[in-house]
């Protein structure tokens, strides 16, 4: 049975994902969510660690659900050599693979780059690890906070003074993921102007090194060590986080003399305003401490989300901190689409995080959640690949497709 | 030598961006060889006058605007205003970052630029995305990484005093809000090789803020997971830190018995390491042990030094890393195995290392091959157009 023609400007595009946990997903994920189509090929004998997670059903896994929206599943057990050989023939059908297995493990399945062009010339293979595939290093696993930590960003995350502690333990794989599905694309168009494919390796560690580039940058010109600095900021202040009512904080961030006067009058801060030591921008960035001190004496105690919103209205940029309950019941993000609903035929409707992009006209539907492992199996293997009934009731009945 | 052409060799994009977010985006796009022409007020563009700087010149703008254009134009100026649809007549693609205010009194809207320019693929990056109230679309980085939830979360196991972080720099929203728009403009392209149509993209920066912790926050929005105002929503438990050892900070990560197991290997069993499980990281992972753990690791690490301990760690299969700074980086075997680190000229600077991408492409791969332009060097370009 086709699929539904789900539009956007991926539409025809096929991805082949032999892929686990966060970063690869991630990737396969976006370039759904863009209109390809994307196969994740699984199996139960090596199974996706986030349809394991929590012990439950992986069929509804949360931790699954919650990233593969759009993604067809189908079965094949890679350690057999017949198994292999169902892949190999989904590579011939597909214009990218990617893969985020262990350094070497795409190789000795005899699916390295150099296997896969002899399958399909113009096949286009993106390659995630922590370093890179190859290089001294190439060798070594990781975690997103172990790669952070090598990469140069947490260094420059922490309060100003203490132990840098970096960004949450959770940053780094979907990044790696987004940097990817970047790198895909931009492959597709060497191939449409060329019609040659490439392998395009993608280090974890570097993409989260590209997020600081130009702290890296200017490192390079004038030889100052960057540190970690709180919420620091070189042109403005006052510009951080100040607490308010309960445990909320709200951000605010104030550019120039006339952002200033706002916040002053909106705060009711006239001794603040006529403080000739907060009087320009400059003595503002140089007095910061004393004046992050006297601003937060004033925010504290006040409705974070109230305050930002009548910041706001005076020309001040401020918004609350969003904690995940505030983030989850935000009328404004439901209403634009942020989050959204998608529907499976087992798992019945299930909000997830839409995509960060609109497109008009022609945006790709995002509406089915992750696929139950399996699910497109006849699609794939009668459709794609035209194997007889017989020869797929044979596959299963052997457990090559598990 | 002679460079490739790029995987967007022949495509033209057109850059009215003045943020980080958007100059980026070209930047992510000139790196594959696409012409891109930065249209820049008179006087420059706000990221000029960023530092640090040397010689007078902004580092910030040397750095998102390599391999790039300069053409002056006042697009308050009507002649100028035509001058810029001149040259997106020529164009496939505009870059911008302002918001709907700004768009509307330019005549840049969306639906502006779709009836005169109908083959543009047009993208704009906004705080909270198309259609929020003008007052929100005044955000400052610090305002978007807060109201995307990542600062109220960020570092891990944050107590409720400490204030929420703003990330690593100064743009660290704008870099990940790249991505998506690259991302974006690069499918959006695509199409238009094969259908010779434009499309508008609207970017939410906030919106990829969220997307970037889908595993956590879906669960929550699914209620699988408990969302509340607790600092620690997104965080894992266990032991991994960062510590500082003797030259700078190290990071380590345990959740498995091996892990354990080489840890003690390292330290040389210590009699303190005995009164933990073997099977504690699994098991037995309270917050007293975290507490304890840690107690006596940061005595024991800040007597080691940062490379020759994480080396011996990697060896025994423990995952402690360095926190690498700046000066780490340049030097770093694999990164200069990579070429992460290009060597260029700049003309205030002199010899200088840009970071560049994290794929390498084996086929059209990303050079620097231009550094950022000097005010109008390219004015020339619009008498082209």
């Amino acid at each position: 049975m086709p699929l539904p023609q789900r539009g956007g400007p991926l539409a025809g595009v096929r991805v082949l994902e032999i892929t686990k946990v966060w970063a690869g997903p991630y990737a396969g994920k976006i370039l759904a969510h863009l209109g390809a189509e994307v196969i994740k090929v699984e199996s139960r004998s090596n199974i996706d660690e986030m349809r394991a997670y929590g012990g439950v059903d992986m069929n509804a896994a949360p931790y699954f659900l919650s990233i593969n929206q759009e993604i067809l599943s189908v079965q094949v057990n890679m350690k057999t050599e017949e198994g292999l050989d169902l892949v190999k023939q989904m590579v011939a059908q597909s214009d990218i693979v990617i893969d985020n297995i262990r350094p070497g493990a795409m190789e000795r399945s005899t699916l390295g780059y150099e296997d896969l062009r002899k399958i399909r010339p113009d096949i286009i293979q993106v390659s995630i690890k922590m370093w890179g595939n190859e290089g001294p290093l190439g060798y070594q696993t990781g975690y997103a906070p172990c790669f952070a930590s090598l990469s140069g960003l947490t260094a420059l995350v922490g309060h100003e003074g203490e132990t840098p502690k970096g960004m949450n333990i959770r940053y780094g794989d979907s990044t790696a993921g987004a940097a990817a599905a970047l790198a895909a694309i931009a492959a597709l168009h060497h191939r449409e102007r060329t019609g040659e494919g490439q392998f395009v390796d993608l280090s974890a560690v570097e993409t989260m090194t590209s997020l600081v580039g130009d702290s890296l940058f200017a490192y390079s010109v004038t030889g100052e060590v960057p540190e970690s600095d709180g919420n620091y900021h070189p042109d403005m202040a006052p510009h951080g986080a100040y607490p308010c009512a309960g445990t909320d904080w709200i951000s605010i961030a104030v550019a120039d003399d006339t952002e200033w006067q706002a916040l002053c009058e909106a705060m009711g801060a006239d001794a603040l305003a006529a403080d000739p030591g907060f009087a320009t921008p400059a003595l503002r960035v140089a007095n910061r401490r004393a004046l992050d001190a006297q601003l937060a004496g004033l925010t504290a105690g006040q409705d974070a989300a109230g305050l930002a919103d009548r910041l706001r209205k005076a020309g001040v940029p401020a918004f609350k901190s969003m904690s995940s309950i505030d983030l989850c019941s935000d009328e404004y993000l439901w209403n634009r689409q942020g989050f959204r609903m998608v529907d499976h035929p087992h798992n019945g409707p299930r909000p997830i995080i839409g995509p960060s992009w609109r497109m008009t006209p022609d945006m790709a539907r995002v509406e089915r959640g992750a696929p139950a492992l399996g699910e497109h199996n006849d699609y794939v293997y009668r459709e794609i690949l035209g194997l007889p009934q017989e020869r797929l009731d044979d596959l299963i009945a052997r457990k090559v497709i598990d | 030598m002679t460079t490739p052409p790029g995987a967007l060799a022949g495509i033209t994009i057109i850059e009215i961006a003045e943020r980080p977010a958007g100059e980026n985006t070209g930047k992510l796009l000139a790196d594959f060889g696409a012409e891109v022409i930065k249209v820049e007020r008179p006087g420059g563009s706000p990221t000029r006058r960023m530092g640090p700087f040397r010689n007078g010149e902004s580092t910030v703008f040397a750095y998102f605007n390599t391999n790039k254009k300069s053409v002056v134009l006042d697009l308050e100026n009507p002649r100028d205003r035509a001058a810029l649809d001149r040259l997106l007549a020529r164009a496939d693609a505009l870059i911008d970052d302002h918001d709907e205010v700004w768009g509307a009194a330019h005549g840049l809207t969306a639906d502006a630029v779709a009836a005169a320019h109908p083959h543009i693929v047009h993208c704009i990056i906004t705080p909270f995305g198309q259609g929020a109230p003008a007052e929100w679309q005044k955000a400052r980085p610090i305002n978007v990484i807060n109201a995307g939830g990542w600062a109220y979360h960020s570092p891990s196991e944050m107590p409720d005093e400490k204030p929420p972080l703003k990330g690593a720099g100064r743009f660290l929203p704008d870099y990940e809000s790249a991505i998506d728009a690259t991302t974006c403009l690069l499918a959006s392209l695509h199409r238009q090789r094969k259908t010779g149509a434009g499309q508008f993209i609207d970017i939410s920066e906030v919106e990829v803020q969220l997307n970037r912790i889908d595993c956590v926050l879906d669960r929550m929005l699914a209620g699988e997971a408990e969302p509340s105002n607790e600092r620690t929503a997104y965080d894992m438990g266990g032991p991994g830190t960062s510590f500082a050892c003797k030259d700078g900070h190290i990071y380590i990560f345990m959740t498995t018995r091996n892990h354990w197991n080489g840890l003690r290997k390292l330290m040389g069993d210590p009699a303190w390491a005995r009164a933990f499980r073997e099977d504690w990281l699994e098991f037995d992972c309270t917050r007293d042990n975290v507490a304890a753990f840690r107690r006596q690791f940061s005595d024991w690490i800040a007597q080691q030094d940062k490379m020759p301990i994480t080396e011996a760690a990697q060896k025994l299969g423990v995952a402690m890393v360095p926190v690498s700074t700046a000066a780490d980086l340049p030097r770093h075997e694999q990164l200069a195995h990579r070429g992460f680190f290009q060597q260029g000229e700049h003309p205030a600077f002199g010899t200088v290392a840009y970071p560049t991408v994290s794929y390498r492409m084996s086929a059209s791969p990303v050079r620097i091959t231009g550094p950022a332009p000097a005010l109008g060097a390219d004015d020339s370009e619009v008498e082209r157009a």
